[in-house]
């Protein structure tokens, strides 16, 4: 059998000038049993490279690593400031609600208690129209008087204030 | 583009990762915990996975770059020497798995001679099948480099194994 063809291979294999592809013949070629005598020393050259090519991690491994590289990965989160306040302007936006609607219900509730203007709707008080239009006579009668008791009291304070200012 | 899943599309890299930290702390717990420091590195950068040109490639390098800081630290505390080290029982060798007999001993202590670089690109080659273009990607050197490191590492490596054979220094 003609060996030249191997030969050159494993010399063009020793100036690093194969191919991936002409290493893989070289190596298919020294795994057979029967290996011309003079290039048998080469065998165990590429023997122990297949050897060598046949290490294996433990089936463990993937379990260890998995373990570690599936677990569920607490992230933490960068929260703007915004964000982080939000509870805060909620639970501020709530009491605000409750103020305004506290108010309108206070305010509701008071109506009832407030001046009606509405003149239509008042029922007679007196049922003898002398007595009534006594009463109020009487009535304009303490205003006026009141009235006039303050104009007086005004010129009063007019007139004692008016020479002071003269003097000086 | 498909979107890249961690079970299907990093996870099935572990032992492609396992086999390069090896090469380079040479100790099996070690290599071990690089993995697995690699990938949850991986994960913890998941948002860039779309960006990448080669989740792969991006792995590969960060698993390298983790190994060789664990191999310099470990090269500072290194144990002594003394009567209860040395009783060690071999069958706790992390390599007795792969090194079947003598030769294959030999070729791993010729390969596990070489500089880290040399070994890193060694093995992405000749064990994992990259290509140069990838190599580069991965160590983060140009093509040429990596091609003149290759060129170093299988030359020294033929060199030693072809006079200990030859004869039998």
């Amino acid at each position: 059998m003609d060996y030249k063809y191997i030969e050159q291979l494993l010399e063009r294999y020793w100036a690093c000038e194969t191919s991936v592809e002409e290493e893989q013949i070289l190596r298919a070629f020294f795994r057979q049993k029967e290996v011309p005598a003079h290039l048998l020393p080469y065998k165990s050259l590429f023997a122990y490279e297949d050897a060598a090519a046949d290490l294996h991690l433990g089936e463990d491994f993937d379990e260890r690593i998995l373990a570690q590289v599936e677990r569920p990965s607490v992230k933490a989160r960068r929260l703007p400031m915004r964000r982080r306040m939000m509870p805060l302007f909620k639970a501020a936006a709530v009491v605000a609600v409750m103020l305004s609607l506290g108010t309108v219900a206070q305010h509701s509730f008071d109506r009832s208690r407030q001046t009606d203007y509405n003149y239509d709707a008042y029922q007679d008080t007196y049922t003898d129209p002398q007595s009534a239009y006594g009463t109020v006579s009487e009535a304009l009668q303490i205003v006026s008087e009141s009235f006039q008791k303050s104009q007086v009291h005004d010129s009063d304070s007019v007139a004692d204030t008016a020479p002071k200012q003269a003097v000086q | 583009m498909q979107a890249i899943n961690f079970r299907n599309d990093i996870l099935p890299l572990k032992d492609k990762l396992f086999r390069l930290a090896l090469r380079i702390t040479m100790n099996r717990a070690e290599a071990e915990d690089v993995v697995q420091e690699t990938m949850l590195r991986v994960w913890g950068r998941r948002d860039e996975w779309e960006g990448m040109e080669s989740v792969e490639a991006y792995c590969l390098t960060v698993c390298r770059n983790l190994a060789i800081d664990r191999s310099q630290l470990k090269e500072s505390q290194n144990e002594e020497l003394t009567e209860s080290n040395a009783n060690t029982p071999d069958s706790a060798d992390p390599y007795s798995l792969c090194v079947r007999n003598e030769q294959m001993a030999l070729i791993h202590r010729l390969i596990s001679g070489l500089p880290e670089k040399q070994r890193t690109i060694l093995q992405l080659r000749d064990v994992e099948g990259k290509s140069y273009k990838e190599i580069a990607d991965i160590v983060g050197v140009s093509e040429e480099q990596v091609k003149v490191n290759l060129f170093r590492a299988r030359q020294k490596i033929k060199q030693q194994y072809t006079e200990i054979n030859d004869y039998g220094l």
